[in-house]
């Protein structure tokens, strides 16, 4: 990433706060909440699982406003074909997004259903009762007559949009929210009987494999298929610089691929500029530097880094003439159905998308590569057609997440309070798309560029670099390479004012939630207390879309320089808690795979094309890793609407650890990952 | 060529190519897809299943077992822990501390624990972690893992 590129770039509008494009989705309560039959309820959710726990605690949402046991709500998520228009799950908010919205679907269905039934048994609201899928007149003692749900929904069909203002339960009622509740699909993991989307299989089914061209926009000169072809048990085919192979069985579709001979042409070289956007523009921050009494310049390099799922990419696809059914393990079903209608030129209504679980991807499947490739091959082979990616494949084609180069210079005046914040956030495109609008970039290439704290007067920029190497989301977007700066640089700027790092934070946090964390986070962690030579401990918050999280981490030092990860506290408030252990687990495991990106993770690329091909160049933390305890103290506000826990464990984790090791042996480490060859250097006596 | 295949207890026969590897012939053929494909090398754990053959059961990556070996001894999947509708006290272990997110590499966790506990019936923190590292998880459920296996063993 060259300074040079930025310096010749061009400018561009100032991004407009508050203009994320968010416009109004309708919430109709007969698309969200289904009365069935036998009591139990149906309801409907854009949003898709893949391992978040939103499946549960939507139901545990409903349940709670209908008056449900949790077991009685069935979820279906994210088929195009049954659900609501939905954008997409990203940025932790399906909690605070469709979670208030089936809120208050179900409560509003709930108070049609009460008017209703006191309309037909002729008793004042205020006497009815309603519980466990029935109204009942609670000043009959025995023998109520109890209405169904289902009977006071049919006639006639509950229907409309939902209001805002309906009246919600309040918290000091609720028997559901707030009390943990193991996952709905967790009998079906343990037993293996979970269908991911590999586990997919259609009648007459192929295996399919796309011929993936060597870099992005490479067009195929020539094809030699003539061994593929002879081949017992398949097909070659190719549409244009699409070609790709069938085959009756997984290995040999695998082998026929092998025997293919492509020749493909050299893309030209995008003529692409770095996108400068301004995010904060303060008059007076050169004056306020020149008279800051400490001034700390630092630069922060984070390198580009894998989603690494556990599950490379697989799809299935059924393209027929006229219509065509994807399962998929998208995070954008509706995004994708429109990708893929206009691949197939279908009408969008033609094409369903089917989600089913993927591995855990992190934001990798925003973008849809093997739901395209096997609506390709399907199209082109008329028959069903399951695409499962290799493991070297995932590495080598699926988007990275982008690296970064943080330049700051910050100054602290004799009092000790912060003056000036000059800040230039060097990174690539975050997010699929848009990534580069500048009415978007700054809430996902500039996620979380704006500390949290009174700073005084403020430059804050952000340039996004071209880069030959695809990037893409990846869980927290840029806030995981800003808030390592920005939370780095707090300790940097403490030791340089002779402060320790949580008086110099608290000094400069004004939005009390950000202060219960951190004190909360202090205090069980006894931050602050003597630890013996080689030990030691750092801290790190963020507020993150909604959610105040602040982390302390415990690191020992080996004689070698390496650091380990030993132990690790988190005090959270993401407003009213849903599930409390679905909260810890979130937490608990954003935390692991933060610490792994931080010590261990580095993908090989050169030139734009990735080198890295497997486990064993891309070391990831196993269970010898992982720290003896994560302690994770849920301190939601039940005042407060809920807001998401899934990419939040994970921000403040790099300079947690970075802060830890610079208390343990002096080593302030400035560029991920952190290994013992970094630490070496960076301490004072080697 | 025709394999006979000890699996979960029954036998099953399948005519696949010589080589083909246990995974496959698992997930396309027997329609037990409850072994994971997640790289093909034996660097990840998510398709491992318990192998017998005779001396106890041993934690295997079907990824790297040709057909033709697999013939030679006692599988067990992921899908044969559970007797009935009765869990295996490793798989009720898991479901009780939540200890998964994905679940993708769960099956390989379970099998692992399973094997571990079955010469081992009273870990150590560091023999479980030694037991359960080669299953790699990117949801990063270790310490909940690592609590779900002491708990199996009581």
């Amino acid at each position: 990433m060259s300074r040079e590129v930025s310096e010749r770039a061009a400018r561009v509008a100032p991004a407009s706060r508050g203009s994320a494009p968010d416009a109004p989705i309708p919430n109709l309560v007969e698309q969200r909440i289904r009365f069935e039959p036998d009591g139990s309820v149906t309801a409907f959710s854009g949003k898709i699982e893949f391992g978040q726990g939103i499946r549960t605690a939507f139901a545990q949402i409903v349940a709670e406003e209908l008056r449900l046991d949790p077991e009685r709500v069935r979820m279906v998520m994210g088929d195009t074909a049954q659900v609501p228009f939905d954008r997409g799950t990203f940025g932790s908010r399906s909690i605070a997004q469709d979670g208030d919205a089936l809120r208050k679907a179900a409560a509003y269905a709930r108070e049609q259903l009460l008017r209703r039934a006191s309309e037909k048994l002729g008793v004042a609201r205020e006497r009815l009762t309603i519980a466990d899928g029935a109204v009942r007149d609670g000043g009959v003692r025995d023998g109520s007559r109890g209405l169904t749900y289902a009977a006071l929904a049919a006639d006639p069909p509950l229907a409309g949009e939902v209001p805002d203002d309906v009246p919600l339960t309040p918290a000091s009622e609720h028997r559901v929210l707030g009390r943990p509740r193991a996952r709905v699909e967790a009998r079906d993991i343990v037993t293996g009987r979970a269908t991911y989307v590999a586990d997919v299989r259609l009648d007459g089914m192929l295996h399919g494999k796309r011929l993936q061209p060597p870099v992005r926009g490479a067009r195929l000169r020539s094809l030699d298929d003539a061994a593929a072809r002879a081949m017992p048990g398949v097909r070659v085919v190719r549409d244009g610089d699409f070609a790709g192979v069938v085959a009756e069985r997984a290995a040999q579709a695998q082998a026929a691929l092998d025997a293919l001979e492509a020749d493909w042409t050299s893309p030209n070289g995008d003529d692409q500029q770095t996108v400068v956007i301004p995010m904060r523009e303060d008059d007076g921050v050169d004056a306020a530097l020149a008279s800051a009494a400490h001034v700390v310049e630092a630069s922060y390099v984070l390198p580009y880094i894998s989603n690494a799922p556990i599950g490379p990419s697989a799809a299935v696809a059924d393209v027929r003439a006229d219509e065509a059914t994807i399962y998929a393990g998208t995070q954008r079903p509706f995004g994708l159905r429109t990708e893929i209608a206009s691949a197939l030129g279908l009408a969008e209504e033609r094409v369903r998308v089917v989600p089913r679980m993927p591995s855990g991807t992190y934001g990798r499947n925003s973008v849809g590569d093997a739901s395209f490739e096997a609506a390709m091959l399907s199209r082109l082979a008329k028959r069903p057609v399951l695409v499962q990616w290799t493991r070297e494949e995932e590495f080598t084609y699926a988007p990275a997440r982008p690296a970064a180069v943080l330049d700051a210079k910050v100054g602290v005046g004799a009092d000790g309070s912060l003056v000036a914040w000059r800040y230039d956030e060097h990174t690539n495109a975050h997010g699929y798309g848009f990534a580069v609008d500048p009415r978007i970039a700054p809430f996902t290439s500039g996620r979380n560029a704006i500390p949290p704290y009174r700073f005084g007067k403020g430059r804050i920029t952000l340039y996004i670099e071209p880069t030959p190497v695809r990037t893409a989301s990846f869980r927290s977007l840029a806030a995981a390479e800003n808030v390592f700066a920005i939370e780095s640089l707090l300790d940097e700027l403490a030791f340089a004012a002779r402060t320790d790092p949580l008086t110099f934070r608290l000094r400069h946090i004004d939005d009390p939630r950000l202060r219960r964390v951190v004190e909360a986070v202090a205090e069980r962690a006894t931050l602050g207390e003597r630890s013996s030579a080689g030990l030691g401990k750092g801290l790190a918050c963020t507020i993150y879309h909604g959610t105040y999280c602040a982390q302390v981490a415990e690191v020992v030092i080996a004689a070698n320089g390496t650091p380990r990860l030993t132990r690790f506290w988190c005090a959270v408030d993401p407003g009213l808690v849903v599930n409390p252990d679905g909260v810890r687990n979130q937490i608990e495991g954003g935390i692991q795979q933060s610490a792994s990106w931080t010590l261990l993770e580095e993908l090989g690329q050169r030139d734009g094309r990735i080198t890295t091909t497997g486990w064993d160049t891309y070391p990831i933390a196993t269970f010898r890793d992982a720290p003896e305890e994560i302690d994770v103290h849920v301190m939601g506000d039940e005042a407060k609407p809920s807001t998401g826990v899934g990419e939040p464990g994970t921000v403040p984790v790099a300079a947690a650890i970075a802060n830890a090791i610079f208390a343990a042996c002096g080593a302030r480490v400035r560029e991920l990952p952190i290994g013992a060859e970094r630490v070496r250097r960076a301490r004072p006596n080697g | 060529m025709k394999y006979r295949l000890r699996v979960n207890g029954g036998t099953r026969d399948v005519d696949v190519p010589r080589g083909t590897q246990l995974l496959e012939v698992l997930r396309d053929d027997l329609g037990l897809t409850g072994a994971r494909y997640g790289c093909g090398r034996g660097q990840c754990g998510a398709c491992f299943v318990l192998a017998d053959s005779g001396r106890g059961p041993r934690a295997v990556a079907s990824c790297l077992m040709a057909v033709d070996q697999a013939a030679t001894v006692e599988i067990t999947t992921v899908e044969g822990l559970a007797h009935d509708s009765e869990l295996h006290p490793v798989q009720k272990a898991f479901a009780a501390e939540d200890a998964m997110q994905c679940g993708y590499c769960t099956s390989g966790m379970v099998i692992s624990a399973v094997a571990l506990l079955a010469s081992s019936p009273k870990p150590s923190d560091a023999e479980i972690r030694d037991a359960l590292a080669p299953n790699l998880c990117r949801c990063g459920v270790y310490t909940r893992a690592i609590r779900a296996v002491k708990r199996a063993a009581g």
